[in-house]
């Protein structure tokens, strides 16, 4: 297992050196700047003084390897820089967001598990059966409408109709603010689980090994249970990990839309607001996040099954 | 498997996408542009607009007609990109292995770590919104699950038999990567593609919603219901129709693909067999 | 035993009545102001000079205070920190007496000390603070700004509440410092460092906690300097950027007040209930599609007169816009004591636009480029109803989709031949129409490099003019030449469309940005469902 975990980090350090300079060199050609954005609505232009004192204090007329080179010595020693706007650390501002996206991304992945596969799973008992196209058709539905539309649906639905839920922002954190984006985050990867988990077990039900099973009179209810899910439950861990993973990227709408104080409705703030600082800091740990599910996944499948093993 | 309804129904649906697509001229009834008239602004569905109008006055049903022309081009142009990109890269860096390989790797795994929704947001950033801008961000971001596809592929079908013999034979890598490899990890290929068609097209409607949509005047399913969410109160079908044309359509690409895959893949059909 | 059963049936109807009418008249004390920041999905920063962001605003004008604040109800600048000011014979000198009675949130008493420290912080050479623009007025700040000089030397101290400032130009400092980024902070609490994450101020509200992207939550300051008030107990920001999600969350009771689109102005005004609850007023926004004069067609004024005509303006404001909008017909706002109201606006008519453009040598019109963003106001939707209606005078206009960052950029260095924006135009009248005085260069704000020595002359007279009813007067000319050459299509003025729940009372027309409440007059009654 350890040799797993330091194979995957002799990867992920080159890796992520380049994501480093790919976020830099994107977002430093950016048309537009962050003292441009100050003037929203065309209220109070800045003037020119004032635009040089403040390109000066952002380093932005240093040449771009000068600071590229600042950039990634500072980021050695784990300062991102400090924000445009707010002129806070970087870390700091993306400290206080961390939690917020967490919380929402464990819990759209928690809906999308135990609604999923328990879907998929029903509908590749009876493959071909009424109950599996119902049950694929509702999981593909999931995955074909737009996330801010689906949102906005929820909010209609359950806090301005029903009255069940409040429509936006963070309350006090709890689970009340957190179902609604959460659902609206969870439909895709729900979709996608269903789907993987109806085809796992497909394969599964019809291998050798199961087959042997049932011909030895194996109870079905045991076959399921305890052959079938095992063995269906690496390529569901596979999807699972890889929609983790990437799920705090894809939050950046449903943030948006929900006022959820996230990571990605900063980032989506700070590109918009050409803060650059912020913007690739908030990449740099979206991407942190997937490379690190997806180490967690590969030390899992070591535990699961133990017949994989790392060359 | 009975499993062809999804083949059938899904099919379906993108066929009649695309058919509207192509006699989009024939079958407006104003056009989708230029017949805008404030006066006729915001009009429900009726005898005369069908869909109803929109904010400008403009036929709604017209311009979901020639939504379908933009939204389809882009999932159908940015697919084609990301899949010739995923499979030069895949099929040369399973074949020839090595340095490339481990270069092409390193990128895949790069590509797959940044979300590409915020890739895409970066460079419509950069370039200005826009269709062809929209075609680039979707068509470069979007193919490291092809090239991951076609590497592996290539593993597995490089020492098979009749590759040995093609190059025993004295055919070039190229035409052996073309004409050998190729043909046999389309149907994967088209499998993921169809599915990456219904990603462009939710995509696009994403960055409308992010205020980084298409340029005017010719109209996209998803600019139209991001404009439209103002007035889902007041103008309901202003949204109700370029959500519906979304849905039904990506639904449909996604039936289809997840039919393709039965018939298709034929790994999955060996293993069903 | 029945007179005095009776009495106190009597006293209990009596009292009942008095709370009556305390409920519509009289304040009532404590609860919780929800308002809504819809500018952005997050707070730019809480230090006051740093930003210039509207959204910002909000939160500084209830922790922080300038010297300044503007009355919304007689539309004019009003001492805020200070009991009198006197300004010198010539104009050039204003002698300020603070109020001795204010105090920091520390405890501290705030005295010229601070005020001068405030501004000598704003100019400070090595930081870019954008509200350097306004305390440059003052004698001495641009020695200040260039590092040469550690004081402002137009700023004296005569005693602790006295204060004497020296401006480089006869202007009234009443429209440079109602600006909230020009507030006065406590030196001690500055000098802490991360003054932006604990801001501490002399306003009505104490800063309290502040979830960034979601929301900033403020206390009542007790010793606040305006006896009785604030009236509520807490104020709440809640940032919300999303219009749909704010339609919602304000029907939903939610939030207390919300900013309405045209869209949503509709159906708000259409609904029995929700139209109980609008708050409208003239913004000191000019909405304009600016011709940079010198690309071809648009040097000739009768080609800028013509599409001034070609263009149904008043469909577009009423259709489009929804009559979110005010009819523009020159560049200063009807919020503007110069705003002439005989002036009638360029009339609809295409035939006169053609005689136009045949008369400047294109009678068959021409191509050009329009740059606009997605602003639903003052952006692609404008455009796309404008297209039609230049097309039939032979105009061909090619839209060009930026960002509203990009915008701002594109003007300031005229990489257009046409856009359109949006365009602050108050409260000082004298310093908008400096944006067309051929002398301003063009990063400043003449983005239309639009130049006439007639109306230069009258400009210049006016600034020059000492009596302010004569420099009205000028400014109105200046302001009617400006019609005439049309350097815009003059389309609108906003009007600011501000919601709010029955339950909140006291809520301000602010002209100069509708979000910024003097929330110490407000107050919420009983019905509000936050206690």
């Amino acid at each position: 297992m350890l040799t797993v975990l330091v194979r995957r980090l002799a990867n992920v350090i080159p890796t992520l050196f380049a994501i480093v300079a790919v976020v830099f060199l994107l977002f430093s050609v950016l048309p537009g700047s962050f003292i441009s954005a100050m003037n929203e609505d065309g209220r109070g232009m800045i003037d020119p003084a004032v635009m040089e004192r403040m390109r000066k204090e952002m380093g932005l007329d240093d040449p771009l390897i000068e600071r590229f080179g600042k950039y990634v010595g500072h980021l050695a020693i784990g300062d991102l820089g400090n924000s445009f706007r707010t002129k806070e650390p970087v870390t700091k501002l993306i400290g206080d967001r961390l939690w917020p996206s967490l919380k929402l991304v464990l819990a759209a992945m928690l809906f999308a598990i135990v609604i999923g596969v328990p879907l998929g799973f029903i509908a590749a008992l009876k493959p071909g059966s009424v109950t599996d196209a119902t049950s694929m058709v509702v999981a593909i539905s999931g995955l074909s409408l737009p996330k801010f539309w689906l949102g906005l649906m929820l909010m209609y639905l359950f806090a301005l109709q029903l009255k069940l839920l409040p429509s936006f922002g963070y309350g006090d954190g709890g689970l009340t603010h957190l179902t609604l984006p959460a659902i609206a985050l969870g439909v895709s990867p729900m979709a996608l689980l269903a789907r993987t988990t109806r085809a796992a077990v497909l394969d599964v039900l019809n291998a050798d090994f199961v087959r042997t099973a049932r011909s030895k009179g194996m109870s079905e209810p045991r076959v399921v249970t305890w052959h079938v899910m095992r063995n269906a439950l690496v390529l569901v861990i596979t999807t699972i990990g890889l929609q983790f993973g990437s799920l705090m990227g894809q939050a950046v709408v449903v943030e948006k839309l929900f006022a959820w104080p996230g990571v990605g409705s900063l980032l989506v703030d700070s590109v918009f607001q050409r803060d650059v600082p912020a913007v690739q800091g908030c990449i740099l740990l979206i991407v942190l996040f997937f490379l690190a599910i997806n180490t967690l996944i590969d030390l899992a499948y070591v535990a699961i099954d133990p017949r994989i093993r790392y060359a | 498997m009975k499993l062809r309804t999804n083949l059938l129904v899904g099919g379906g649906l993108v066929g009649l996408a695309i058919v509207v697509a192509i006699l989009a001229p024939w079958i407006q009834i104003t056009d989708p542009v230029l017949d805008a008239n404030l006066m006729n602004a915001e009009i429900p569905p009726g005898a005369d607009f069908p869909f109803g109008t929109d904010q400008q006055g403009r036929d709604i049903y017209s311009r979901i007609v020639h939504g379908a022309r933009i939204s389809l081009t882009v999932g159908l142009v940015s697919q084609i990109a990301n899949t010739i990109i995923g499979v030069t890269l895949g099929l040369t860096a399973g074949y020839w292995g090595g340095l490339w390989d481990d270069l092409v790797s390193g990128v895949t795994n790069l590509m797959l770590a940044i979300p590409s929704l915020i890739f895409a947001l970066a460079i419509m950033a950069i370039l200005g919104p826009g269709l062809v801008s929209l075609l680039i961000a979707l068509g470069l971001t979007n193919w490291s699950y092809s090239c991951r596809i076609a590497r592996a592929q290539v593993l597995s079908l490089k020492s098979q038999g009749y590759v040995q013999a093609a190059r025993i034979l004295g055919y070039g890598d190229l035409r052996i990567m073309f004409t050998q490899l190729l043909p046999n990890m389309l149907g994967p290929l088209i499998v993921i593609a169809t599915l990456g068609m219904g990603g462009s097209i939710l995509a696009e409607a994403a960055l409308s919603f992010l205020g980084l949509g298409i340029r005017p005047p010719y109209p996209s399913w998803g600019s139209m219901l991001s404009e439209a969410r103002d007035q889902i109160t007041t103008a309901p079908w202003l949204s109700v129709f370029p959500g519906l044309a979304i849905f039904l359509t990506v639904l449909g690409l996604n039936l289809l693909g997840d039919g393709l895959r039965d018939i298709l893949d034929p790994q999955s059909q060996e293993r069903r067999a | 035993m029945r007179t005095i059963g009776l009495a106190i049936a009597a006293l209990a109807l009596f009292v009942g009545m008095a709370a009556e009418a305390q409920q519509t008249q009289t304040p009532r004390k404590g609860g919780t102001i929800r308002m809504t920041g819809p500018y952005g999905a997050s707070m730019g920063s809480l230090d006051p000079h740093a930003t210039s962001r509207a959204q910002d605003g909000i939160v500084s004008l209830a922790i922080h205070r300038p010297l300044y604040s503007w009355d919304s109800t007689n539309n004019k600048v009003v001492l805020e920190l200070a009991t009198s000011v006197t300004p010198s014979e010539d104009g050039l000198v204003y002698t300020f007496k603070l109020r001795d009675d204010i105090f920091f949130h520390n405890g501290r008493k705030m005295t010229a000390d601070d005020v001068i420290y405030s501004f000598t912080r704003i100019m400070d050479s090595t930081k870019g603070y954008p509200s350097a623009r306004y305390v440059r007025v003052i004698k001495g700040a641009v020695e200040v700004e260039k590092g040469q000089a550690k004081e402002i030397s137009g700023l004296k101290k005569i005693d602790d509440f006295t204060l004497e400032m020296t401006l480089t130009d006869r202007v009234n400092p009443g429209y440079y410092f109602f600006q909230n980024n020009t507030a006065i902070v406590p030196k001690e609490e500055v000098e802490k460092g991360n003054f932006a994450a604990n801001p501490v101020g002399l306003g009505p509200f104490v800063f309290k906690e502040h979830i960034p992207g979601s929301r900033v939550v403020l206390e009542r300051n007790p010793k606040f300097y305006k006896a009785g008030k604030p009236y509520a107990d807490r104020m709440i920001l809640q940032i919300m950027s999303e219009a749909p999600a704010r339609d919602v969350a304000f029907r939903n009771k939610e939030i207390d007040t919300s900013i309405l689109g045209p869209a949503q102005y509709v159906a708000y005004r259409a609904d029995p209930e929700l139209s109980k609850g609008i708050l409208e007023v003239a913004e000191m926004f000019t909405r304009a599609l600016t011709f940079n004069t010198e690309h071809k067609p648009f040097q000739d004024k009768r080609v800028r007169q013509a599409i001034n005509h070609a263009i149904d303006t008043d469909l577009i404001i009423k259709r489009l816009v929804k009559d979110k909008a005010y009819r523009a017909t020159s560049w200063l706002p009807s919020s503007s004591p110069a705003y002439d109201k005989a002036l009638k606006p360029y009339a609809y008519d295409p035939d006169k636009a053609k005689a136009l453009l045949k008369a400047a040598g294109y009678p068959d019109g021409f191509e050009f480029e329009l740059t606009t963003s997605q602003n639903e106001s003052w952006g692609l939707p404008i455009v796309e109803a404008i297209l039609p209606m230049l097309a039939k005078v032979g105009i061909k206009a090619k839209p060009k989709l930026v960002e509203v960052t990009v915008l701002t950029d594109v003007a300031l260095k005229g990489e257009f031949q046409a856009y359109i924006g949006s365009n602050l135009t108050g409260p000082d009248s004298l310093a908008t129409l400096r944006c067309f005085y051929s002398k301003t260069p063009r990063s400043a704000c003449r983005v239309t490099l639009f130049s006439s020595p007639e109306f230069d002359k009258v400009f210049e007279a006016a600034a020059a003019e000492v009596n302010p009813a004569k420099q009205l007067e000028l400014i109105a000319k200046a302001n009617a030449i400006l019609y005439d050459e049309a350097p815009v299509w003059f389309f609108n003025y906003n009007k600011a469309v501000l919601a709010y729940q029955p339950w909140i009372h006291g809520l301000q027309a602010n002209a100069t940005e509708i979000t910024h409440q003097y929330v110490e007059d407000v107050w919420v009654d009983e019905r509000s469902p936050v206690k």
